[in-house]
């Protein structure tokens, strides 16, 4: 089931709105109701992307590779785009802004494919529209990529002054912006203490960045002879992926700054007393990385595609078939990158790049009338752990995919033994992804 | 095919042929779109006489630049006989590949820029490489193949550089060479090569590197043929 309109109003009204359109003596939700279509009905086929990351960059522009007569619309609501890979790099000074940061110009010249630079508001699947704060759009296909959202929920119990509190004051990082940097700044002027790092439950993204980072930050702190600790409690029993990697790093390079703390599940975070409630103990911080458990981001919540559990519950991930990404409930809707659910796949950058890839042929072979086998996603992830010198390592996993069973296989391989030519690679990878999805 | 081709191909026929004319009117019959033909170009060693096969020891990784002045390639002797196979696009679309050159017909040449994201070797490092038989690849355990370890892509050399896996699509493309009283000359590319992309994507670098765009795509009529290590600093194995 599709949005309603008063379902759509009351979004509208949360705010999302406020802040870029002219108050004219309208609500958001007035305006919502007014708004106009942005673009003429399309020609062709129209595709319309909503996310500019990882997945639906590669989406618009590789839907263009397959047939550049389809009209593409790509909706961002960043004026350019920050990479979270190689953010923890960037963290601990080794690489420049410039090297993570790209433009939206570029791709979408390049490529043939409309970038509106707008928040989308509202999704009525009924009318094939999308609603943003300059007007809808309508469309033959819709991708939703929208990555993730933060569920403070789940600590706060829907307290959002709390909430509020923790993002601000000690921001998780992992949805590229103002937090990123506000999380430099931390690491860059810590003095002295326990500075905390989150690992959430459950499927979240990119599951080693927070052991990378937490090397990183721990080089910054060995680097400036801060007398801090960085304290990582993580609700699982080992590190994992590349566990032995990262704890080699932690006892050879950071004995006495790194503590990592396993089966440390969250029962209370209290932000304003500083302090950690976990099932391996308390801890009090001195400042703090507070990383929440994640989400499919909104746009997949507001199309009504979350999967349920047995019981009925949602399960936070998109509901989509596990090979082709089409929505389950809806054909004329694909969700790709770290939206999806039901899958072994990583939530990386590196696997939306992937994915985006095969659901622009399906795509466009669909548009062409004509139906292809998929095929199935890899991804490679590297991890620094060292900074001076820079030293990585890396798991690559391939997919098997198991028609018996009906089920994908992953096939891992792992450097657990860094080393410097693991770190250039690592560069390497990050460079010829931002060509793919920019140049 | 495009005009330009299939002008400079009729050219590069004309010298062609004579070499094997059975050869390059079957296959430009039955490859047209994935053969380019173009100018004939000596390799040569780099003290500027020309490289014969036992200059190109087994199992060894060697660069030259060819067709263009910037877009290298790798020359590697794999021992024994390597036959023709048959190769597939991701589009289905297939051609052939004609198998190893020299007196063993162990000889092949590919162009070292990746299939898949187009990672190349520059003079600083070199992510794709050759992993001889008894150096297999750490991640992979492959040995016998070239690796790229921008996303960790194999190829297979014995194959006509097909994926054996990992994230690029097609294969790499091959560099057709040919035998003439000893000398190797490299003569067309076969595939699905990646030059346009290569040269769009790296147009600041090779600016750098060659003094303009005109300058990186010239077309060669000789090729230096040197071991990778002497042309790169770091050669990256993962
Ligand atoms: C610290 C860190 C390190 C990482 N390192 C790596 C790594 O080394 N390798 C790797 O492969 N992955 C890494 N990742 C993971 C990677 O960043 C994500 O998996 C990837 O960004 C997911 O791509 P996506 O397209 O699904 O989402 P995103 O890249 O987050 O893109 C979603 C886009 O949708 C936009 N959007 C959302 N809602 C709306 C709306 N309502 N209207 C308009 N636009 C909207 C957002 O602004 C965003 O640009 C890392 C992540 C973190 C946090
Ligand atoms: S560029 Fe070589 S595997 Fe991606």
């Amino acid at each position: 089931m599709s949005m309603t309109r008063r379902d759509l109003f009351k979004l509208a009204g949360v705010g999302a709105l406020t802040a870029s359109i002219p108050s004219v003596g309208f609500s958001a939700a007035e305006r919502v109701k007014k708004a106009e279509a942005i673009l003429p009905p399309s020609k062709g086929s129209r595709v319309v992307v909503c996310g500019g990351g990882w997945a639906g960059l590669t989406v618009a522009k590789y839907l263009k590779k397959e047939n550049p007569n389809i009209d593409v619309v790509l909706i961002e609501k960043r004026p350019n785009f920050f990479s979270c890979p190689i953010s923890n790099e960037w963290l601990a000074g080794l690489v420049s802004l410039d090297f993570i940061s790209h433009d939206y110009n570029q791709p979408a010249s390049k490529y043939g494919y409309r970038f509106i630079n707008a928040v989308v508001v509202g999704i009525e699947r009924d009318k094939r529209r999308v609603y943003t704060n300059h007007g809808y759009i309508e469309y033959d296909y819709l991708v939703l990529a929208p990555g993730i959202k933060y569920n403070y929920d789940a600590w706060f119990k829907g307290d959002k002054n709390m909430a509020y509190y923790t993002k601000v004051n000690y921001p998780a990082a992992f949805i590229p912006g103002s937090e990123h940097l506000a999380l430099k700044r931390k690491v860059w002027e810590f003095e002295e203490g326990d500075f905390v790092i989150t690992v959430p439950p459950g499927a979240y993204r990119c599951p080693p960045a927070s052991y990378e980072r937490a090397a990183m930050i721990a080089y910054v702190f060995k680097k400036n002879n801060v007398k801090g600790r960085v304290i990582i409690l993580d609700p699982k029993e080992d590190i994992a992926p590349k566990g032995p990697g990262f704890r080699a790093a932690y006892e050879q390079l950071y004995l006495g700054i790194v503590e990592y703390v396993p089966k440390a599940q969250i029962k209370e975070v209290d932000p304003v007393n500083k302090v950690i409630k976990t099932t391996a103990g308390d801890f009090k911080f001195a400042d703090a990385n507070l990383v929440p458990p994640h989400q499919a981001g909104e746009l997949v919540w507001m199309a009504d595609l979350i999967a349920k559990d047995k019981d009925g519950k949602p399960t936070g991930w998109a509901d989509q078939d596990p090979l082709t990404f089409q929505a389950k409930a809806d054909p004329r809707v694909f969700l790709v990158g770290d939206v999806i659910g039901g899958v072994p796949y990583p939530k990386s950058g590196h696997m939306g790049n992937s994915q985006g890839k095969i659901v622009a042929k399906i795509i466009a072979s669909r548009i062409a009338g004509k139906d292809i086998k998929p095929t199935l996603p890899d991804n490679t992830c590297y991890s620094m752990v060292n900074g001076e010198p820079q030293e990585a390592i890396v798991i690559n996993v391939t997919y098997d995919y198991n028609d018996k069973e009906k089920k994908i296989v992953p096939k891992p391989k792992v450097i657990n033994e860094r080393s410097e030519s693991l770190a250039k690679a690592t560069y390497e990878w990050a460079k010829s992804m931002y060509k793919d999805m920019f140049a | 095919m495009d005009r330009r081709d299939f002008i400079k191909t009729c050219g590069a026929i004309a010298v062609a042929s004579f070499l094997d004319t059975k050869f390059f009117s079957e296959a430009l019959a039955s490859q047209e779109g994935f053969l380019k033909l173009y100018s004939k170009a000596i390799l040569l060693k780099e003290d500027g006489t020309p490289l014969t096969e036992k200059d190109i020891a087994p199992h060894r990784e060697y660069i030259f630049f060819y067709p263009f002045a910037s877009t290298p390639c790798y020359l590697i002797n794999l021992g024994d006989e390597v036959k023709g196979a048959q190769l597939k696009l991701n589009d289905g679309q297939t051609y052939l590949w004609k198998g190893g050159v020299g007196s063993k017909k162990s000889i092949v040449a590919y162009s070292a820029i990746c299939s898949h994201q187009w990672s190349y070797p520059t003079k600083d490092y070199a992510f794709i490489n050759y992993y001889p038989p008894d150096k297999p690849s750490e991640t992979t355990k492959k040995a016998g193949v070239i690796q790229c370890c921008a996303h960790l892509t194999v190829f297979d050399p014995k194959a006509g550089g097909k994926v054996i896996e990992g994230p690029a699509e097609v294969p790499l493309a091959s560099i057709l060479l040919e035998e003439e009283g000893g000398k190797l000359y490299a003569v067309g590319v076969l595939g699905k090569d990646q030059f346009d992309a290569f040269f769009e994507n790296y147009k600041t670098d090779l600016r750098k590197e060659y003094g303009s765009t005109a300058k990186a795509k010239e077309l060669v009529d000789k090729c230096v043929v040197m071991e990778v290590g002497k042309y790169v600093k770091e050669i990256i194995r993962c």
